[in-house]
């Protein structure tokens, strides 16, 4: 059998129409399927320029190409659009993509014959877009607006039928809320940066899908041989006994060292966020769809105000983090705020409980005034944050200024939001990491050299701490890259350390293309289960291609340089791929003082270096020295149509 | 008796333990990839219970048409959550079936 055709069903929710149509011949081969060809579609379709919140903003949604088959862990799903989030001085938005596994979402649309669904328009009402096999249509919503997450997809389930997959919006989405999310299947978070207000923009509260169709592969005998190879390494790993206990809950012992805002003692945070809350906490283990590795929770608090709470998710790192930054010391209450967000609002709890924490700083310092605030007292205190939390998400009072981000915080009082000082600011995002105590590696690069700053699907053995140099070489030579390429990878220099993280991480980001079109989870590629090889395989044998690991990469090349131009087209260039002032600021912390280093810890790096290493990463894709793709290399993946007034050769 | 229920009491039983399922459906798609080379819970002789309240998911074995795979059933191959077990005969008979 040759390659199983894919379809493209686009719903334009003004005029109501639906169409649904193949994609052309050569195009899953050339973008590898998925998301591959869900960018392309964006580049060819996104009017530049464009309001993120008017209708002609496009949502395009593509399960991967290996969703709903049997493999160790592709499950997941990536989304493209250009995201609410004010991203320069200027007000411009980037286009992205974010990505989300699930158990029920993903296989239905493929189900379905839904490979790409594009989403443009805005309904008269409120609506939410069902597919089914072989189309979609709009169904009314006006019932389920103004309620929250877990109500609207237990009711939709409930009326779709069991195997009803479901992208749900809450009340931060409908209300514009320029960092509200979108929940999958009531587990997975899905669209930092906004993809909810798009959602809300459009009067679109949910999207769901109940296919009932075969997924197929080109080679099924060979398929499953390659797939059940993999799965027998996967299930040797030794940690995963530990793993499917937690979940996301383990590997708090990386985490309190590499995610550490440098407030409390780690003790004391261990004490409070640690191992010991988490085992109390954390009920089942639930898997995304054929994963060997399962990491969502449903959890259950005991004790406390909120004792009994049920949610479901991931709530531990980052109620630990945002614990420590708003010293808030019963965990309970943070994981309770963790819920409500993903339940009910749809907020983006990281850069929420950010933005609370640096007005409160603000108002503590005289910064910011009763009057600025509209008579709220800004205290340092939990009762204060759940208030100022429900102004955000309704757009209330001071609420209207927080809801828009970290730039309306800048133009209306001045706030800088390079003085905030954890993780780091860049294109208007919050970064979830900082590289102060997480070292300078890829995954922190990756943060301010992609078009959208949130990992992915860019997890690499790196982020994790203490791996050997010859573990971080493997994970790019088992992808292909020509020895040439690794020799300048791991060619030291003066200002990188023992590798050159520039160099790598654009490759990285290749890889992560690659894994995102197929629907890999990096979690497999960060322990090292999976590699590049691996996933040649697996795709030759769904494909009917003969591609080498090398091939592969370049594929993953080309979607990464398609994805720039898309923003290029709207005026990014090298000034917005800027580092983070704070990288530079030493932590002074209980631990004592920490400083940006290189992975190894072998230097303290500067702003010139991390600099030259920027320069490496766009030497390395061969771009300009301001960041944009040169017409030679668009020329040689093939992408030369996709932009005029390119930059002239490095 | 019939010949289908001869033949999984002859060559052994499927047992689930329904509270160790995580909701992967690895057992469905290796079903339906061992009877008709695709993949498609909708053609996989095991439906899985799912309680959206809850969260929680539990296979149950179709009635008709699960032959155990002649004795090497690929939905017990494909769990690894220790939600479905193979035991071949001797044990006892614990099928879960759907109404």
């Amino acid at each position: 059998m040759s390659r199983p055709s894919s379809w493209i069903v686009h719903v334009d929710l003004s005029s109501g129409k639906v169409e649904r149509k193949p994609v052309k011949e050569g195009v899953d081969s050339a973008f590898l399927g998925g998301s591959g060809v869900g960018w392309k579609l964006v580049a060819e379709r996104l009017q530049a320029h464009i309001d993120p919140f008017s209708p002609q903003n496009l949502i395009s949604i593509n399960p991967g190409f290996l969703v709903g088959t049997l493999t160790p862990g592709t499950p997941k799903t990536t989304v493209i659009t250009k995201f609410p989030t004010i991203a320069s001085e200027d007000g411009k938005h980037y286009i992205g993509a974010c990505t989300g596994g699930s158990r029920y979402m993903g296989i239905a649309l493929k189900r379905a014959g839904c490979h790409h669904l594009l989403v443009t328009g805005k309904a008269p009402h409120p609506v939410y877009l069902r597919i089914r096999d072989g189309g979609a249509d709009i169904v009314d919503a006006r019932g389920f607006w103004g309620h929250g997450i877990e109500e609207v997809t237990n009711d939709l389930v409930r009326r779709e039928g069991p195997e009803t997959g479901t992208v749900v919006i809450g009340t931060a989405g409908e209300n514009l809320v320029r960092h509200a999310l979108t929940i999958i299947d009531k587990t997975n978070s899905l669209g930092r940066g906004g993809l909810g207000a798009v959602m809300g923009s459009k009067n679109l509260k949910a999207i769901i899908a109940n296919g009932t169709g075969d997924v197929e592969v080109a080679q099924p005998t060979e398929f499953m041989k390659v797939s059940e190879a993999l799965s027998n390494y996967v299930l040797q790993w030794p940690k995963r006994e530990h793993w499917i206990k937690l979940g996301l809950a383990a590997g708090w012992d990386t985490f309190k060292h590499t995610q550490y805002p440098g407030i409390w003692p780690k003790d004391r945070w261990d004490e409070l966020y640690g191992e010991k809350t988490r085992m109390e906490t954390v009920e089942d283990v639930i898997a995304c769809n054929s994963c060997l590795l399962g990491c969502r929770l449903r959890w259950k608090t005991k004790g406390g105000e909120y004792d009994g709470e049920i949610g479901f998710g991931s709530p531990f790192s980052k109620s630990a983090t945002s614990g420590m930054l708003l010293g808030v010391e019963d965990h309970r209450k943070m994981i309770h705020f963790v819920a409500d967000a993903n339940s009910r609002t749809g907020i983006d709890f990281y850069t929420t409980t950010r933005l609370i924490d640096f007005v409160t700083k603000m108002y503590e310092l005289g910064r910011l005034s009763k009057e600025d605030t509209g008579g709220l007292e800004l205290k340092r205190e939990y009762p204060t944050y759940l208030k100022l939390y429900e102004m955000i998400v309704n757009r209330e009072g001071f609420g209207e200024i927080l809801a828009d981000g970290w730039m309306r915080l800048k133009q209306e009082f001045g706030l800088d939001p390079q003085d905030y000082w954890y993780a780091g600011i860049c294109k208007g995002v919050d970064f979830i990491y900082d590289a102060r105590p997480s070292n300078f590696h890829p995954l922190m690069m990756s943060f301010f050299t992609r078009p959208r700053p949130h990992h992915g699907g860019s997890h690499t053995r790196t982020n994790s701490r203490n791996k050997t140099i010859e573990e971080v070489r493997e994970q790019v030579e088992r992808w292909g890259l020509a020895k040439e390429v690794v020799e300048r990878i791991f060619t030291a220099a003066q200002y990188t350390g023992k590798f050159n993280v520039g160099r790598y991480t654009s490759h990285m980001e290749d890889m992560m293309r690659v894994k995102n079109a197929l629907g890999l989870c990096s979690i497999y590629t960060y322990q090292g289960l999976i590699f590049g090889d691996d996933m040649t395989r697996l795709y030759n044998a769904a494909s009917g291609e003969s591609f080498s690991a090398g091939d592969l990469i370049e594929h993953g090349e080309r979607i990464s340089n398609l994805a720039k131009m898309v923003n290029v087209k709207e005026g990014f260039t090298r000034k917005e791929d800027k580092v983070p002032d704070l990288w530079f600021r030493p932590m002074e912390s209980p631990e004592g003082r920490i400083e940006m280093q290189d992975y190894y810890k072998t230097k303290t790096l500067t702003k010139e270096d991390v600099e030259k290493l920027l320069d490496d990463y766009y030497d390395e894709r061969g771009w300009s020295e301001d960041g944009i793709p040169t017409r030679e290399r668009l020329e040689k993946l093939g992408l030369e149509a996709y932009l005029p007034g390119l930059a002239k050769s490095t | 008796m019939s010949q289908a229920q001869f033949e999984k009491e002859r060559l052994g039983t499927l047992v689930i333990s329904a509270s160790n399922c995580r909701g992967c459906r690895s057992c469905q798609l290796a079903c339906s990839f061992a009877k008709f080379n695709v993949f498609n819970p909708a053609k996989a002789r095991i439906v899985m219970e799912r309680d959206v309240q809850t969260g929680h998911t539990a296979p149950m074995i179709h009635p008709i048409g699960c032959d155990l795979c002649s004795g090497d059933p690929a939905c017990a191959k494909a769990c690894q959550y220790g939600a479905i077990r193979y035991e071949r005969n001797g044990k006892e008979y614990k099928i879960r079936v759907c109404q």
